[in-house]
């Protein structure tokens, strides 16, 4: 079995300050960590990969640096990683991602699955991996939560939805995205690690994939963001309540229903 | 650990590079050599368990694969409950392989990323979840009479729930206890030791410059800017707390480590 | 990439909105959407067509003009009874290609999301997601679209000016569906599932709707946390309650969790889970700010403690000075009421 995981390099939040202005919490990212959904995927990768035999092989677009997400994934058990890399690649929105990795997928050849985190937190989209599945013309199914009965031709997939979930029987070559209800990620122990530094990681250009031009980077997006703004300052007259519990109480019902949320 | 404090030995803490180091082995290099120093120095390194919730490798995982040797009591281990079952397991017997017996059992900060022990895992009962009492009786369950068991103890939160939360922690099997980082002196601190004569207790002393990272770690409000001698406040702890440990947090290595030989009298 | 230029442009034309429909039923942000693009197709000057999927749909036709669309266009088969996406996205696809509206939007629901980032990607078209504002930019007709990225510390506005339709998902619970009127006219189109739509590479087993264990932090509307103020587990039980009746779930702060009065999963905060929801209350929460960092963006945030001055109390909108375990009976109370 050969299973690509697609993984995404995203900023580490952890500094966390109140924006005095619009009274909300600024976090400032300097370092840089595996998107967490896309940790789960590598999990699932390597277990489906430790149960049945074959290959996990770490693809990531992004800068240079991004190469540090593809020796994680190693140090955890992938065989194999691809640093998809290069400025033309730069200002691409989730179309353009897409594209780029379907190419890449079609250049690694054999693959029977793809896993991916259902979303990156930092563009929130969860838009890239249905993207790969079209460009593939691949079946897919998102917000797996379990993926069982694997065989050779496929395999059963539990997806989650906000009314309860249901279960598919899709057929090989396939696309899935997970959430985080689908396992537990081991934690990368130093051996895996130092080993996982050794290893060479290859870095793909678009003319590599065979990518065309004016499918990638800004050309290739259609989207384009035209303003970042911060979020609404919270409620300057907020309410202050004293008084008896039955009081209380009222006031508290009372402005969820002016709001109609009871 | 009382030997630690009749011998007038400090803690060191020594922290191990976060998982997302760029620059591992510069990290592995430097928490080697002091570790090393540490040895040397007659003190006891005092190794954290995923700090803040930021995944770092263990400290016992460090020792065994930069081939670092623990000298008899002079390594203390935290151990908290974010890890699975498996990796708690491995954790404890890889202690007892190096010989290292003291362990400061805290529940720890979580993160997304880390796993947690669920009660079930450690056949804990009557509680939704897994906090440092539980920890406590599982290791003393599975390695009797091995481990000698430390707790924290904070003294900038409310008094009443850290004291009743210390009488279960001590009814589970710890016999040692260490404080968050004390300024000078804190009466709830002095109240800890009234309330327990017999227990060693240790003191944090914070020893880097900037007290502003402390208000963050504890939530002490310490105006900005405020100038902060962490020698002068050393000095301060051994002379308010004689019968105390002290544990030296964020000790500078380049030029606080060799100060501290004669501060201990 | 093939970008649909000017000349091109004028051929697109209309506002879709694709249904959500399940088990014979349109679901809520199908009307809320209606509501939203109304408005979008006004100021247009164009058509406001619904496209509803699904085994059964031409029932739902009436509701949907009654909810604000000009046209309903119908493609009813059972085959279509699951949610296979591969199915839905091909036929939306040749729809889109064949009638060239101008905007589809759809529900940001798990099977929006999964569906429409597929036809987006085969229909060559630009797909911004989980949107929470849409407007047309008066100058030149553009769909202007906001929506929240990093996790809700920002808001972006993405234009797609080169390609047609301009495609968008919506949050649910943010727009508001117009009251329906029975006596709006429209028409009905009516259009088939082609065999060349149908996949035969998945099949949907089995569904399961589960609306009672469903409700989790990540995604709950309302969450009610508990922290050092309930001094025991038990406040916690009436914390569900509350929960339960507002159909919501249960947080907690760390000072909860680590004295073991509740599992780390309903954590909220740094070190624990980052909530969304649009009401947060917080039972005897402080609230440090390695809890505030976690529930910050919830919209509209209640605080009950006994001390007026904590940082929780600063931060909410509604501050109430008692005893949790007095006034959440008497909200119960209230709530039962009605």
């Amino acid at each position: 079995m050969k299973i690509v995981v697609c993984i995404k390099q995203v900023p580490g939040t952890t500094d966390a300050k109140i924006d005095p202005e619009t009274k909300r919490i600024v976090r400032e990212g300097i370092s840089a960590v595996t998107n967490p959904f896309d940790v789960y995927a590598v999990e699932e990768a390597v277990r489906i990969k430790e149960k049945l035999g074959g290959e996990v092989v770490a693809l990531s677009m992004g800068p240079p640096r991004a190469d540090m997400v593809l020796r994680e994934a190693l140090s955890v058990g992938a065989d194999s990683g691809i640093l998809l890399s290069d400025r033309a690649f730069g200002g691409s929105d989730t179309w353009a991602t897409g594209y780029a990795l379907a190419n890449a997928i079609k250049k690694i050849g054999g693959v029977d699955l793809v896993l991916c985190g259902k979303q990156a937190v930092d563009g929130d989209t969860a838009q890239v991996g249905p993207g790969i599945a079209a460009q593939l013309d691949w079946p897919q199914a998102t917000y797996a939560m379990a993926i069982t009965d694997i065989t050779d031709s496929g395999f059963v997939v539990k997806r989650m939805h906000e009314d309860g979930w249901d279960l598919c029987d899709i057929d090989f070559p396939a696309v899935v995205t997970v959430v985080k209800d689908i396992n537990q990620p081991r934690v990368p122990t130093l051996r895996g690690r130092l080993a996982a530094q050794k290893v060479q990681i290859p870095v793909w250009t678009a003319a590599d994939i065979g990518a065309e031009p004016g499918k990638i980077g800004l050309d290739g997006s259609p989207t384009r963001v035209v303003k970042t703004a911060p979020p609404p300052m919270r409620h300057k007259d907020s309410l202050k309540v004293e008084g008896t519990a039955a009081e209380c109480a009222a006031v508290i019902v009372r402005q969820l229903r002016l709001k109609s949320l009871a | 650990m009382g030997r630690h404090i009749e011998q007038k030995i400090y803690h060191v803490e020594i922290l191990p590079p976060k998982q997302d180091t760029e620059k591992l082995d510069a990290g592995l290099e430097l928490f080697a050599s002091k570790f090393a120093r540490v040895m040397e120095g007659g003190y006891c390194a005092c190794i954290t368990d995923n700090a803040m919730g930021n995944l770092a490798f263990q400290g016992t995982e460090m020792i065994k694969e930069l081939g670092l040797e623990p000298r008899e009591n002079q390594v203390m281990i935290h151990l908290n409950t974010f890890h699975t079952k498996t990796d708690l397991d491995q954790i404890l017997s890889d202690c007892r392989e190096l010989g290292i017996r003291d362990l400061l059992v805290i529940s720890g900060d979580g993160s997304d990323r880390l796993p947690r022990l669920a009660p079930k895992d450690i056949d804990a009962t009557g509680v939704e979840a897994v906090t440092s009492v539980e920890l406590l009786r599982y290791i003393r369950r599975e390695h009797p009479g091995w481990f000698k068991l430390g707790v924290a103890f904070n003294p900038y939160e409310p008094e009443e729930h850290e004291f009743e939360k210390m009488h279960r922690k001590l009814a589970a099997g710890a016999t040692f206890v260490i404080t968050q980082p004390v300024i000078g002196r804190h009466p709830v601190v002095d109240k800890l030791l009234a309330t327990f004569p017999d227990l060693p207790v240790t003191v944090e002393a914070w020893m880097s410059k900037k007290l502003e990272l402390l208000s963050e770690a504890v939530g002490y409000e310490i105006p900005q800017g405020t100038p902060y001698d962490p020698f002068a406040n050393l000095a301060e702890l051994h002379a308010n707390y004689p019968d105390c440990g002290v544990y030296l947090a964020l000790l500078g290595f380049k030029t606080q480590f060799d100060l501290i030989k004669g501060t201990w009298k | 990439m093939i970008a649909n230029t000017g000349a091109l442009r004028g051929e697109y034309k209309n506002v879709w909105v694709v249904a959500e429909f399940l088990d014979g039923e349109v679901q809520k942000v199908t009307f809320e959407l209606l509501g939203a693009a109304r408005f979008l197709a006004d100021a247009r000057k164009s058509e406001l067509w619904c496209v509803v999927l699904g085994d059964g749909a031409s029932r739902a036709a009436k509701s949907l003009i009654a909810g604000g669309a000009d046209v309903a266009l119908v493609v009813d088969d059972p085959r279509l009874a699951k949610f296979v996406d591969e199915n839905e996205a091909a036929a939306l696809v040749r729809l889109i290609e064949a009638y060239k509206p101008e905007i589809v939007v759809c529900g940001a629901t798990t099977r929006g999301r999964a569906l429409i980032p597929r036809v987006a990607v085969t229909a060559n078209c630009g797909l911004t997601a989980d949107c929470t504002g849409l407007s047309i930019d008066p100058e030149n007709g553009d769909l202007l679209q906001t929506r929240p990225a990093f996790g809700g510390n920002i808001m972006a506005t993405i234009r797609c000016s080169n390609h047609r339709p301009q495609m968008a998902t919506v949050r649910p619970r943010v727009m508001n569906a117009l009251p329906p009127d029975a006596s709006r006219k429209g028409r009905v189109v009516v259009e088939q599932l082609l065999p060349g739509d149908i996949s035969t590479r998945k099949r949907v087993l089995e569904v399961f709707h589960d609306s009672e264990n469903a409700v989790n932090l990540a995604d709950a509307r309302f969450i009610v946390s508990g922290g050092r103020g309930l001094k025991g587990p038990e406040g916690f039980a009436l914390l569900k309650r509350l929960a339960d009746a507002l159909g919501g779930a249960v947080g907690a702060s760390r000072a909860a969790v680590d004295s073991g009065w509740i599992s780390y999963s309903h954590q909220v905060g740094q070190t624990g889970q980052t909530v969304q929801s649009t009401v947060y209350v917080a039972c005897g929460i402080s609230g440090q700010i390695q809890h505030l960092v976690g529930m910050q963006s919830c919209d509209y945030i209640i605080a009950i403690d006994k001390s007026p001055d904590t940082p929780m109390m600063q931060l909410a909108d509604l501050a109430v000075v008692g005893d949790l375990y007095e006034v959440i009976p008497e909200m119960l109370r209230e709530l039962a009421a009605t």
